[in-house]
């Protein structure tokens, strides 16, 4: 398990992270969400003892030594690989300073490359490929080594839905594997498919943390989602409806002000007939976002 | 394997395998290939137009004269007018008419310029040889007579020829081993900062930094860039033993070394003693101290700016050292030959000399040493954070929020 307690770090007048705590147990994913400058790149960087912090970062109960660098998968959020090597050179030597041997890892690099469908055999020069199959070479060196603990920060970027869906699949096989994995994403639809709970950092701060379904529960059944012959401006004028969002056709999303309206507008709207669509539900990830964002704003 | 192994021969192979360093290696070997092959077609071009021929009448004196002189005589050129055509054609110097008349010897040389002064005195003891000779027999003398005759004064020269050899080994071995140095320094330098800078605020950086500690990697790139020095030391001995070995079916050049053989030697003892060390220990720190001068500009693209600090003290040693060759009493060369970066310079002129005792020459090889090794260190700590910054700050900057650090 990596255990986060209570880290800060300032640059200058800068408070970058504040008091930042959070636990990833083995076998479970953490999507680490925020706006840019949250401090998610930095609270990597602290976990990887790239900088200086106070606070407390363990993993397996021990503060993290050179040792345990052998059990670390990390991938940055710039890319960055050795152009003039080829695939199997640059896979080869970032797995031995992973304390991996070549001829363990070199019969394993055809399988990966199938895996990620990388355009390119192992001979091909990283200089030669395009930024998408770079990518995925950089991620093949960021797994090859089966780390127990996965940091990758923005994996998502840059991919294409199917290729998304090819990490997708590695994320969870390494975390049946028993690696603890955390990573940061803009992409809320990515944290909900995979992550088992969430951090959003706001200038430094925790401001949620907890699972899927806890953090969207804090938030009550606020969002009804209907489908009804009546115009937007009778919708908006219900008791309780806070703001209305046409989504196509006649198919609306009531943003309501108080989740215990919800009865009454359902009374109003079928009135004893029946109607297509009545369904009231937490606020997805994405709106909490905005929503936690837009607290900055106002 | 250890990490810090895995960093140095990925480091030394990439630079094995790049074209600079082949033409490293080989421009040295171009150099003299192309100087040597130059040399030889001019001499062997103007060979002939710097050749005299000797006519005569007389078979006797032309051959007297042609078996005493064969260096620079065209022999196959006997009589004038082949001569004058060759003369003509500038493929003679010149020819040279040797007659008698009235028991007198006369020479006439015919050419474009003046008589050489060694071709002159060649000649000039010919005539006086055969003149003589001619005019012991004229005069009909007695055995004693010509041998009082004979008598000539002498004249000889008394050199100190032990001490003549031990000071040119001296200058030579001093010119040798800073110049090493100071080419060594000069090359490795420039390649040493650019192999650190050009990683410089890449997030191939954070990967590495992910997998092993920042001086093992330091220390990994460091011993890598070495091991490609003793390469190409290794490859220009091995050149250099070729070469003499080939040089040496030279009848000429064999003569020369065996003539010298006690000046070859003496050089040789200069060089392959504690003087080799300070060389590898100047090449190292000097090494190290490229390497910090790369981690600290401020991205990849100011990699080649970042030598011209190591580089500047590097030549700052070797002016340095000139003044002083011929004063190595001078206190600042003392002091010098303890001080890292000037040590390596300054401590093999007195050892070559002989002017100071293997205690003073240990102790300052343990300062150096000293010194490499806290030089390391300090710099193994500050690695990562100087490789991982991106700020825009100058490398002046740097180095001082690297000491405040």
């Amino acid at each position: 398990m990596l255990s986060i307690q209570h880290i800060s770090k300032e640059f200058g007048p800068v408070k970058a992270l504040n008091d930042v705590s959070f636990d990833v147990p083995d076998g479970q994913i953490l999507g680490l969400i925020g706006q840019n400058g949250a401090g998610k790149s930095t609270t990597f960087h602290s976990i990887l003892n790239f900088i200086d912090y106070s606070g407390s970062i363990q993993w397996q109960g021990h503060t993290l030594s050179a040792e345990d660098f052998n059990h670390i998968g990390y991938l940055p959020e710039e890319r960055s690989l050795m152009t003039k090597l080829t695939i199997e050179q640059q896979i080869v030597y970032l797995a031995r300073l992973k304390g991996q041997p070549a001829k363990v890892i070199r019969p394993q690099i055809d399988d990966w490359l199938e895996r990620f469908a990388v355009k390119g055999t192992r001979k091909s020069k990283i200089n030669d490929l395009s930024k998408g199959n770079q990518q995925k070479v950089q991620l093949i060196c960021t797994l090859i080594h089966q780390p127990d603990l996965l940091i990758l920060d923005e994996p998502f970027s840059g991919l294409d839905p199917v290729n998304a869906d090819l990490l997708k699949q590695a994320i969870v096989a390494a975390k049946e594997r028993g690696a603890a994995i955390i990573f940061s994403s803009h992409d809320m639809e990515h944290v909900t498919a995979v992550c088992d709970q969430l951090v959003m950092l706001r200038k430094g701060n925790v401001a949620l943390h907890g699972s899927l379904d806890d953090v969207r529960e804090q938030f009550g059944k606020t969002e009804l989602f209907v489908t009804t012959d009546w115009p937007a401006e009778q919708l908006r004028a219900l008791p309780g409806v806070g703001s209305v969002t046409k989504r196509h056709g006649n198919r609306y999303v009531l943003h309501l002000t108080d989740a215990a309206a919800g009865p009454n507008i359902f009374d109003a709207l079928t009135q004893g007939h029946y109607i297509e669509e009545f369904s009231q539900q937490p606020p997805t990830l994405d709106e909490i976002f905005r929503l936690k964002v837009g607290e900055d704003h106002v | 394997m250890s990490k810090t192994w895995v960093v140095t021969f990925e480091t030394y192979l990439r630079q094995i395998k790049s074209w600079s360093f082949l033409f490293m290696i080989l421009g040295p070997f171009v150099m003299i290939a192309l100087t040597v092959g130059i040399s030889y077609i001019s001499a062997n071009s103007s060979r002939s137009s710097q050749q005299v021929a000797i006519i005569s009448d007389s078979k006797v004196l032309r051959q007297s004269y042609l078996q005493q002189h064969q260096d620079g005589i065209n022999t196959k050129i006997t009589t004038t007018s082949a001569a004058k055509k060759a003369l003509k054609a500038n493929h003679l110097a010149g020819y040279l008419t040797i007659s008698t008349s009235n028991q007198q010897l006369r020479a006439d040389y015919h050419s474009s310029k003046v008589m050489g002064n060694g071709l002159k005195a060649q000649v000039q003891n010919f005539l006086n040889q055969v003149q003589t000779g001619r005019n012991y027999q004229e005069a009909k003398l007695s055995a004693k007579q010509k041998q009082a005759l004979a008598q000539t004064p002498i004249l000889k020269q008394h050199v100190a020829t032990k001490d003549g050899a031990t000071n040119l080994a001296k200058i030579i071995s001093f010119w040798i081993l800073i110049t090493m140095i100071y080419i060594i320094l000069i090359t490795y330098s420039s390649i040493t900062a650019q192999e650190i800078a050009s990683d410089k605020g890449t997030k191939i950086m954070e990967i590495i930094f992910s997998s092993t500690t920042a001086t093992s990697y330091f220390v990994g790139k460091i011993l890598g860039i070495l091991l490609v020095i003793v390469t190409q030391i290794a490859i220009y001995l091995l050149g250099g033993w070729a070469g003499y070995g080939l040089a040496m079916h030279n009848a000429g050049i064999k003569r020369l070394v065996t003539a010298n053989q006690s000046l070859v030697d003496s050089v040789i003892h200069n060089i392959v003693n504690l003087n080799l060390l300070y060389v590898l220990l100047g090449v190292i720190i000097y090494t190290i101290l490229a390497a910090y001068s790369g981690a600290l500009v401020s991205k990849a693209e100011d990699a080649s700016k970042a030598a011209q600090p190591v580089v500047m003290l590097g030549m700052l040693g070797f002016f340095a050292a000139f003044p002083f060759q011929n004063n190595l009493d001078a206190l600042a060369v003392k002091i010098l030959s303890y001080v890292p970066f000037f040590s390596s310079y300054f401590m093999p002129m007195r050892v070559i000399n002989g002017t100071v005792s293997l205690g003073e020459q240990l102790a300052s090889l343990v300062v150096l040493l000293a010194t490499i090794a806290l030089f390391a260190l300090y710099i193994g700590r500050q690695y990562q954070r100087l490789m991982l910054q991106t700020d825009s700050e100058n490398m002046w900057q740097h180095l001082i929020h690297s000491f405040k650090h």
